[in-house]
This record gives structure tokens, C-alpha cells and sequence, in this order.
């Protein structure tokens, strides 16, 4: 006979945070590539703007 | 609350950008008095052939104003009135625009100039021509079947 699978989440998900997420460093490099995209992209449009105007 | 290292770096970073972006914008809209093109002038889009200026389009010389040259244009489906125009090198000129009709679209391409036209409304837009050449006035929001025929042309001499 089936068996319900309700009790099983509780108890395996404390053992699944092993791995350590203290390290943001990823993150970091990663926010400041978007940033400086956003940045270069911002700058040359406006520049451009000011170069016809 | 505890913040990460990184995550107080990153905070400081991305909020002073958006300042800097804004304080740029600030300056640009409340210093140098850049505005939408479209300021709030209306008239009424079926009588814009009797109603100054729109009744003689073209290029005016005006005494007594911040700008030398008031450029006049009527916009309809799917031209432009005038279909071309000469402006003399390092004019100052008001580009003063509307649309009898549906919306168009007011490019001049290679240059800043570049509005909407919405029935009803006026555009207006203040632009200096310092380089001579042809320059292609095209539409760039959809009209109808005519649109990409929908052109003029600005020449700008010595
Ligand atoms: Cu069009």
C-alpha cells in the first residue's frame, strides 16, 4: 500500500542548509556588473544626447 | 538588524547612483528648462488650417525673442507641411508643430529634435542648427498604410 509522503519535508530540510551561504561575494561581483552596465549604458546615451544638442 | 559587509557596499552604491541620475535630471529639467515638447498648448485639431500659426507653415523670422526663427509645421495622413524647408546655418529655431488628425510622430533624424504630435496638442521644441546638410524629417509612430512614405526635409545652409 502507498505510503503518504506529509511527514517527510520536516525533517530533511535542517539537514540541507549544510552548504555555507555566508560567502556573498558572487553576489557582489555580480551586482556591480549589472550596476556599471547600467551605468555605461546611462552615461553614452546622455552624452550622446548632449553631443547633438 | 545585522547587514553584511557587501550588502552595506552595494546599498551605498546603488542609492547614490539614483541620486547622481536624478540630480543630473533635476538640473537638466529645472535649471536648463528642459521640458516634454508637448507643454499643455491645445487647439482644436479641425481648425489647425485657420488658426495662427498653423494656417501659414514654414519658416518666420521673429523679432524680440529667445530664439531668431519660429519653424512652423502641420502634420497630416502622410505628410508634412512644408515638404521641405531651408533654415540658414547656427539659426535658433522654435520648431512649432501639430497634427490634423491621428498621432504622428516629428523626427528629424540625426538631431535631438524629436517629438510627438497629438491631435489637439501643440509641440513645441528650441534647436539650433549648427551643422548644414540635408536633414531627413521622418515620422516614427505608426500611422496608417503611408507611414514609412511619411517624410520632409530640413536643409541647412551657409
Ligand atoms: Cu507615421
Amino acid at each position: 500500500m502507498a505510503k503518504t509522503e506529509l511527514n517527510r519535508n520536516t525533517e530533511t530540510e535542517t539537514e540541507i542548509e549544510v552548504e555555507d551561504s555566508s560567502s556573498l561575494k558572487g553576489t557582489l561581483a555580480s551586482v556591480f556588473l549589472l550596476g556599471f552596465i547600467l551605468i555605461v549604458t546611462w552615461v553614452s546615451v546622455y552624452s550622446l544626447f548632449l553631443d547633438r544638442s | 538588524m545585522h547587514l553584511h559587509k557587501f550588502e552595506k557596499i552595494w546599498l551605498i552604491f546603488g542609492i547614490g547612483s539614483l541620486l547622481v541620475f536624478l540630480t543630473v535630471l533635476g538640473v537638466s529639467a529645472f535649471y536648463l528648462g528642459n521640458q516634454p515638447p508637448s507643454c499643455l498648448a491645445t487647439i482644436d485639431p479641425e481648425k489647425v488650417d485657420t488658426q495662427a500659426p498653423f494656417n501659414e507653415p514654414g519658416l518666420k523670422k521673429v523679432e524680440g525673442k529667445e530664439w531668431e526663427y519660429e519653424l512652423v509645421f502641420v502634420a497630416s495622413a502622410f505628410n508634412y507641411t512644408p515638404g521641405e524647408v531651408q533654415i540658414p546655418k547656427g539659426a535658433k529655431v522654435k520648431v512649432i508643430a501639430t497634427t490634423k488628425d491621428v498621432i504622428h510622430g516629428f523626427e528629424v533624424a540625426g538631431t535631438n529634435v524629436n517629438m510627438m504630435l497629438e491631435p489637439g496638442y501643440i509641440s513645441e521644441l528650441v534647436y539650433t542648427f549648427n551643422k548644414t546638410g540635408e536633414f531627413l524629417v521622418l515620422c516614427n509612430e505608426y500611422c496608417g498604410v503611408g507611414h514609412h512614405m511619411m517624410t520632409s526635409k530640413i536643409e541647412v545652409v551657409e
